[in-house]
């Protein structure tokens, strides 16, 4: 006794079909590379602000990205990234103005670099060794309390962090070497340069990461962490790591915040902004690569139009407005567009089938909304 | 002693307010679900309204009129915005993703603090009121801040009579029944969804009238309550988010021991005494993770 | 008939769970739903109550299309549904769980007296009156969900498996209680119920349902006598 129906014809044919055009590796392909073309030009065509415009949204892409690994694909609510963000650019600063960094050169920026990493993630570590151990709302409160705590730690301790004024960077860290022979304007195109290489390796380094064992593993426990435990997967390792990693990343965006801007101060891991970078991720489109570049441009976006359209004052209720309609249209974020495209246009093609949703409803008409996308779906 | 007594007597006050909007959470979270991360937001939006209509109509009627007439403007306004919030906007977050959810309070949070900032400007603002805030009286020798004692006593006040809708009266055991089993309810005839729409309007109020509060010693400013939301959680999180006794007691808690590491400190001072309620909250976590006084959730696989 | 259903469907997305149902309830009658699990019990009884969509098909109530209508307003219209899993307001009191289900009712001297009239009727529940709903046992809280679904002075009562997870001689009882209660009150009742033996304690007629589809339809005399009913659920 079985209640099957007549196969479903409308599946049946999406499986049998060939794979369309626009989904093939060679494809794939051709528009990486036209991509990664067009981003290597980019500078020479641009003007500086163009360039500069260009570099801010990849290293808040970078940070979206971190603050994708533990809240996208692991599904923790973490409202501290910018504060890992805000670590790694002290770091780098702090580091950058010692003299025998300076008198390193070269190996001083690397040295900054790695503790713009090491430093954040022994912090996420640690702060993840107690605060993953608790159910998903408590995460939110202990990780409020990293922006929260952080302002006036930076503030308090002005000897090493600058206090109010924050630290700048000589600018002359990031000047273009000779070797590159950048001519016409060494301090837009070498930062934006460097923000592409590191950039780059970051997001390639973590594409890998969750197509592999551990991104499968970020992906169960998001899902059921009953399941996950019941598989041999301890939910709280993970999370330990997916925090630890998200640190990480975070740290690598400090680092090229200072490179980018060459200046941090408290503000830079504020309430708001750490509120600004959620808002980001949900836009560009949790537990997705793809989004999380669509946040990093989001992120520079939001502030850079209204100020240029001269409406700076309506930045805020803007912001409010995007991020609503996202979650109502689109909740899976601006990386979700082309699917829901496609969906939109399949349904007008495919009768009979699919999906009807005459689920039970415990109050209201319109099933519920989620920010992860469709279910069972692994993102790339 | 004296100090010790005077902390104390603020730490309630200002831990009334924090109670105020905590409680305000775990109403909204009993009924709905959710966190409202906004509320803070809309006890702003509603002091906002009421320093207009002071201003407005203090010329005609006098300034402690006027700030009465204003007091129930802003509370009659704040029930309509927080009805409007849950039946427009939340309405299509309830039976889902949490997180997502959350992230829609967030997005309101956001939305009103940028249109106070549209209509009222960032600058701060002087919000009048019934006598200077300065002002204080003397009680076996010790100066008592009138402002803490009567807002202390103030929210006290709403908070009993809030209890006393939630136990005795017909609404409140709807409301009840709605944050308990809203599928029972609906099954029993209880118009579930105008229940939730009541149930966020007293919300905000409760919050609108925390916010009014605290408006005339802070100073009014469209981000005036984020960190008192922020305590405010971190309450509700100790306290359990099923507790509303337990939140209030929390946030009084939370309150005095800020206000105590503060001046007794040295190293917390004044500006790091914010990191005292996260310490609390993550001692209290790692020992009892469902908080001093909530239950135990059994998680059914 | 006080209710009617004919040929009703019903899905949970793409999955079709009813095929086509029918059944009618007697006034002051008690009808009883049987079946393997699966077979589209109780989203047969969630149709009727207006939890679940309902595309195809008629439910007629006292004379009126409720097809499609709201639970509120399904329950408003006089039918009173014990969900599976018993429903129980774990938070609330027994008073209160009861005060919820006379919620549509304005007489308060009668609902004070209603409350009086089946504590006597199931005198467990006066002992445990002032305690949460969570704190009652399995078949305390089977009780007070019928007594809560009573509470809204029905004219039908819909009784969703109530020995589902009570040991058997809990279900008894409660199954004795319910008789009583149908005894006293002479109120009309649609049960679900596995456990045909129990059911049958309680109904005058039932029917059974396979697939989806309402197959078998008798007396309760009819059905007991019935071979293949007592191979399939009464156990030979």
């Amino acid at each position: 006794m079985n209640a099957l129906k007549a196969p479903n014809t409308a599946v049946l044919t999406a499986m049998n079909r060939p794979t369309p055009w626009y989904r093939t590796t060679w494809f794939r392909w051709v528009i990486g590379i036209v991509i990664a073309i067009v981003l290597i030009v980019l500078p020479n065509v641009m003007p500086t602000l163009g360039n500069q415009t260009a570099a801010r949204m990849l290293m808040w892409a970078v940070a979206v990205l971190g603050l994708n690994v533990i809240m996208g694909y692991t599904g923790q609510v973490s409202l501290g990234q910018i504060f890992f963000v805000g670590v790694g650019a002290y770091a780098t600063a702090i580091t950058l103005k010692t003299e025998w960094a300076q008198s390193l050169g070269f190996l001083g920026a690397v040295i900054a670099f790695v503790l713009a990493i090491v430093v954040p993630g022994a912090m996420g570590f640690l702060i993840a060794l107690a605060a993953a151990r608790l159910k998903g709302l408590a995460i939110a409160m202990v990780t409020i309390a990293l922006p929260i705590i952080g302002v006036p730690l930076a503030k308090r301790f002005s000897d090493l962090t600058g206090g109010y004024g924050g630290i700048s960077v000589p600018s002359t860290w990031f000047k273009a070497p000779e070797w590159t022979g950048l001519g016409s304007d060494p301090y837009a195109e070498w930062p934006y340069y460097l923000v592409l290489v590191i950039s780059a390796a970051v997001f390639a380094l973590t594409f890998f990461l969750v197509r592999g064992k551990y991104g499968r593993a970020f992906a169960i426990v998001k899902a059921n962490e009953a399941v996950a435990a019941s598989m041999g997967i301890s939910p709280y390792r993970t999370k330990v790591l997916a925090f630890t990693i998200a640190s990480m990343i975070g740290g690598i965006g400090g680092f090229l915040y200072m490179v980018v801007v060459g200046y941090t101060s408290p503000d830079t891991m504020s309430f708001p902004q750490s509120i600004n970078l959620v808002i980001a991720t949900i836009v560009g489109g949790a537990g997705s690569i793809v989004g999380s570049l669509l946040g990093g441009v989001y992120f520079v976006l939001v502030t850079q139009i209204p100020t240029a359209l001269q409406l700076s004052t309506y930045t805020t209720v803007i912001a409010g407005v995007v991020i609503l309609l996202v979650l109502f249209l689109l909740p899976g974020g601006l990386s979700s567009l082309p699917r829901v495209i496609r969906r939109l246009a399949s349904r007008g093609r495919v009768r009979g089938g699919g999906n009807s949703s005459s689920t039970t409803k415990n109050v209201d008409d319109g099933t519920a909304v989620s920010i992860a996308g469709e279910p069972g779906n692994t993102k790339k | 002693m004296t100090t010790f007594i005077q902390l104390i007597v603020d730490g309630l006050a200002q831990g009334s307010i924090y109670a105020a909007l905590a409680l305000a959470i775990v109403l909204v979270n009993q009924a709905t679900g959710l966190l409202n991360f906004s509320q803070g937001a809309m006890a702003v939006i509603s002091a906002f309204v009421a320093l207009t209509v002071t201003t407005a109509l203090a010329p005609a009627l006098g300034t402690t009129m006027a700030i009465i007439v204003a007091i129930i403007v802003a509370i009659l306004f704040s029930f309509v915005l927080g009805g409007a919030v849950e039946r427009l906007v939340m309405r299509r977050f309830e039976g889902g993703d949490q997180d997502t959810a959350v992230v829609a309070t967030i997005g309101m949070l956001t939305l009103i603090t940028g249109v106070v900032g549209v209509i009222w400007g960032y600058n701060y603002q002087q919000f009048p009121w019934f006598f200077p805030i300065a002002q204080s009286f003397m009680v076996g020798g010790i100066g008592i801040s009138l402002w803490s004692l009567t807002t202390f006593l103030a929210i006290v006040v709403i908070m009993i009579l809030l209890q006393l809708v939630f136990a005795k009266t017909k609404l409140g055991l709807g409301l009840r029944a709605v944050a308990d089993n809203p599928n029972s309810a609906a099954l029993s005839g209880l118009k579930v969804g105008r229940l939730l729409v009541v149930g966020w309007g007293l919300a905000a109020v409760l919050g609108s009238v925390a916010g009014i509060l605290i408006a005339p010693k802070l100073q009014l400013t469209p981000t005036m309550l984020d960190s008192a939301l922020v305590y405010a959680l971190a309450a509700v999180v100790v306290g359990g988010l099923d507790s509303p006794i337990g939140a209030a007691i929390a946030a009084w808690g939370i309150a005095i021991v800020e206000n105590l590491s503060a001046f007794y400190l040295p190293f917390v001072g004044n500006d790091l005494k914010v990191a005292v309620p996260f310490v609390l909250l993550v001692i209290v976590l790692v020992i009892r993770p469902q908080g001093l006084f909530g239950r135990k959730a059994v998680v059914r696989v | 008939m006080l209710l009617e259903l004919s040929h009703i469907t019903a899905a949970y997305g793409p999955v079709q769970v009813l095929e086509d149902v029918s059944l009618a309830v007697p006034d002051g009658g008690a009808v009883g739903i049987l079946g393997a699990n699966g077979a589209g019990k109780t989203t047969t009884l969630r149709a009727i109550s207006g939890t679940v969509r309902v595309p195809n098909g008629t439910i007629v109530f006292d004379g009126q299309d409720i097809r499609g209508r709201r639970p509120e307003q399904v329950a408003a219209l006089g039918i009173a549904h014990v969900p599976e899993g018993r429903g129980t307001l774990a938070n609330l009191s027994v008073r209160d769980n009861l005060l919820v289900g006379a919620y549509l009712r304005k007489d308060r001297k009668q609902i004070e007296q209603d409350i009086d009239f089946l504590l006597d009727l199931f005198p467990n529940l006066r002992n445990r009156y002032k305690s949460n709903g969570s704190a009652l046992s399995g078949g305390e809280q089977q009780m007070m969900a019928v007594c809560r679904a009573f509470m809204s002075k029905p004219r039908l009562l819909v009784l969703d498996e109530p020995s589902l997870g009570l040991a058997p001689s809990t279900a008894k009882d409660v199954y004795a209680a319910i008789r009583r209660l149908r005894l006293e009150s002479g109120i009309a009742m649609l049960v679900v119920e596995q456990n045909a033996n129990l059911a049958f304690s309680i109904v005058d007629e039932a029917v059974v349902l396979e697939t989806g589809r309402s197959v078998l339809r008798g007396t309760t005399a009819e059905l007991k006598g019935n071979d293949e009913i007592r191979k399939a659920y009464l156990g030979g």
